[in-house]
């Protein structure tokens, strides 16, 4: 045991600081979903894309830097550190890339993976359907092969980025009598190709984050399959399985929002209140042993030995330690956490600049946080997993 | 950065969970809760025999001369097992204690007959109204204020102040201390002491609610009603993994105030305060699901079960609740 980093790991870490201390701007970039928004993330992205930095993951043939897991984690920590602007490209570059990488041909890998590293194409995840959420399995959506093409029907939903997407990497149905995890084939789609309709779903926060996609007969070339037909469940889960390394250094994020918490509740005056005292010292708690627990799994994974039960707990707890923060942050600004942003009676009450725009992040953030219990596998999903994988309880009955 | 054990750790580990659950069985637990002392000399002698008493204890002073990242599974293990002795007292607080706030006398007095399994120690740290062991210790090391004081056997008397953990034995004492007790460390080396007993209490009710958890896990298998195992029930899975959920994270916090203690590191404290209010609601979380997973049967004196719950409610308390240790972490998040 020895949490001192080696040489070369810490002449990353200062590469790495060094680069977003020069880079990151100043002031954020206008936010995704106001006009401009998006094409300042864009060249954003191009920047990192330019800096080698775009995804430092994969290989080094692809445009990555080869970076090991603890490398990838340092990244996202400094990123975090840093305030970094939020990444657009994240599904892309850390789901369909490594598919592609893991099991495309040569001449799809040179068809997709370079516009997608620099970000000239957005990415979008094509799984959830209307019935098929935490049983993804279950999708409907169709692919009907008619020479070298599939005509596809049906319906994508919870689609993020699904406005902008240049792309969808998605799974169809292409054999309904086979055994459901049997006929689902893994599908590149253009997302400008005619009977593709867009509709952005608002959020309970008032921001329009994902959409529902909806396929009419939209020819896409069977050259588009991306491993064997009927075989695109096994392609997804392995995809899904390059996501293990992607929530490490995300600690950094949890400790800033804490931080942010507590200059919250020092400009409301409620930092001698002994209940929000214990609540504060129980985040502080609850976000320092995520971060033990992302160094262990990290080890582990880092000595290649296989990942221990705390992988499968990994998102159970911080979606719940990121509720309990975020609700922390409600219950600390009393009265006031019922107005909007706009509201005259929140200046007054927050006479310092820097808490009004902490008191804008958090009541922002607040409703996201919710989601963080649904989406990627629901707390309820991963507590069945936690107790069938880890535990060996009984299985649940399917149908 | 390597936040893992060695093979050599691991196996230190293996061959300690073997001892336990042999030497330590929940038969002996449960015997211990009747006898005068509720203590073995036997299976102290064979811990010191094995190398564990003497774990922490330098080499030239006849110990293995290991740190408290070798020691954190050990006392893993001694909490699975329940186990009655002072490890935490003697090897954990007490040798660390005399290496570092010891004259050098004592230390040659103490640490070789530590080693040897022929003395045991235990402590009185903070102002703790209660002591541990102290019937059978043949050292007390206490604090007075800003000192610290070796005491001997027959310079302190004991009162039994029965737990509700028939197997742990708890005193209050009444100690004479003069300049010969006086130990050469005083205010600092004594906070690094209970620093190391949090962290250490956390380690062992890890263990402790680990095995809450395996026998709830083994329960819930074995027991049917409607013709299922109970434990095919989403309302009782869904427990056994959210308990699951804390007792695992939670030794990551153990082994984390385990190595910035070995090394000193100016975070220690809170490490300590960390692993120790996270391992304490970990376990009053074991506590209540292993009980309620059990059922009935869960709460009769026959069953094992409440051998492990008892000694659980016990150390949720020692060196410090999770309450205070977290008024001591608002402390320095918020200020006094």
């Amino acid at each position: 045991m020895d949490l001192n980093l080696t040489t070369e790991q810490q002449a990353f870490r200062d590469e790495i600081r060094g680069w977003l201390e020069a880079n990151v701007p100043s002031t954020p970039l206008t936010p995704l979903t106001e006009p401009g928004g998006l094409d300042a993330h864009r060249a954003w992205e191009k920047k990192l894309f330019e800096a080698g930095y775009a995804a430092i993951s994969w290989p080094s043939a692809y445009g990555g830097r080869d970076a090991d897991l603890f490398s990838q984690a340092t990244f996202s920590e400094e990123y975090a550190r840093a305030g970094a602007p939020q990444r657009i490209n994240t599904l892309g570059l850390g789901l369909a890339g490594p598919t592609l990488i893991a099991f495309g041909t040569p001449e799809q890998k040179e068809k997709w993976l370079p516009s997608l590293l620099s970000c000239d194409d957005l990415w979008c995840q094509g799984f959830s359907e209307p019935d098929a959420g935490s049983d993804l399995a279950n999708i409907k959506t169709s692919a009907v092969l008619e020479g070298d093409e599939y005509v596809i029907n049906g319906q994508k939903i919870w689609t993020s980025l699904g406005r902008w997407a240049d792309w969808m990497f998605c799974l169809v149905r292409t054999d309904r009598d086979a055994p459901k995890h049997k006929g689902i084939t893994y599908i590149m789609i253009d997302m400008h190709t005619p009977g593709i309709e867009v509709r952005p779903i608002m959020q309970i926060n008032g921001d329009p984050g994902f959409a529902e996609v909806f396929f009419t007969d939209v020819r896409v070339p069977a050259w588009n399959v991306i491993g064997e037909v009927n075989d695109g469940w096994r392609v997804a889960m392995a995809t899904l399985g390059f996501e293990r390394g992607t929530g490490l250094g995300s600690h950094v994020r949890f400790s800033r929002d804490l931080a942010e918490l507590v200059s919250l509740v020092k400009a409301v005056g409620l930092d001698r209140d002994p209940i929000v005292r214990d609540r504060l010292a129980q985040l502080f708690v609850e976000t320092e042993v995520f971060r033990h627990n992302s160094y262990r799994t990290l080890s582990r994974l880092g000595s290649g030995k296989p990942i221990g039960p705390e992988a499968s707990l990994n998102k159970l707890y911080w979606s719940t330690m990121e509720t309990r923060l975020y609700e922390a942050g409600m219950q600390a600004l009393g009265e006031i956490a019922e107005l909007a942003p706009a509201a005259p009676a929140v200046m007054d009450a927050l006479g310092e600049a820097d808490a009004k725009d902490a008191w804008k992040h958090w009541h922002k953030q607040y409703w996201y946080s919710r989601a963080s219990m649904i989406y990627a596998g629901t707390s309820e999903i991963q507590k069945n997993i936690i107790s069938e994988r880890v535990l060996g309880l009984p299985k649940e009955p399917r149908g | 950065m390597n936040f893992d054990f060695s093979d050599d750790q691991y196996a230190l580990r293996d061959a300690a969970k073997d001892f336990f659950a042999g030497e330590s069985s929940a038969d002996h637990v449960r015997a211990a809760w009747d006898t005068e002392t509720g203590r073995s000399p036997e299976l102290w002698r064979k811990m010191a025999e094995t190398g564990f008493v003497g774990l922490t204890v330098p080499e030239e002073h006849g110990g293995l001369g290991m740190d408290e990242i070798d020691l954190v599974l050990i006392l893993e293990e001694a909490g699975y097992a329940a186990l009655p002795e002072p490890l935490l007292e003697t090897t954990a607080v007490g040798v660390p204690l005399l290496r570092e706030a010891g004259t050098e006398t004592q230390q040659k007095e103490w640490l070789p007959r530590i080693a040897a399994g022929e003395a045991v120690v235990t402590v009185q740290l903070a102002g703790a109204a209660l002591v541990a062991d102290a019937h059978i210790a043949d050292l007390l090391v206490l604090q007075r204020g800003d000192e610290l004081h070796a005491v001997p056997k027959g310079a302190f008397t004991c009162t039994a102040q029965p737990s509700l953990d028939g197997a742990r034995r708890m005193f209050t004492v009444d100690a004479q201390t003069s300049g010969d007790t006086r130990m050469a460390g005083g205010a600092a080396e004594a906070a690094a002491a209970f620093d190391r007993g949090a962290a250490g209490t956390a380690a062992i009710l890890n263990g402790l609610s680990q095995r809450m958890l395996d026998m709830s896990v083994a329960y819930v298998q074995e027991r049917y009603q409607f013709g299922r195992p109970v434990g095919s029930f989403q309302a009782v899975k869904h427990k056994l993994a959210e308990t699951l959920l804390v007792v695992e994270t939670s030794k990551a916090a153990a082994w984390n105030a385990a190595y910035a203690i070995a090394k000193g590191l100016p975070e220690r404290s809170t490490a300590a305060s960390v692993a120790k209010a996270y391992a304490s609601d970990a376990e009053l979380k074991a506590n209540y699901e292993s009980l309620q997973c059990h059922g009935g049967i869960g709460f009769t004196w026959e069953h094992n079960l409440h051998l492990f719950l008892k000694r659980g409610k016990a150390l949720e308390q020692a060196y410090g609740s999770a309450g205070w240790h977290r008024a001591r972490l608002a402390e320095s998040l918020l200020g006094t």
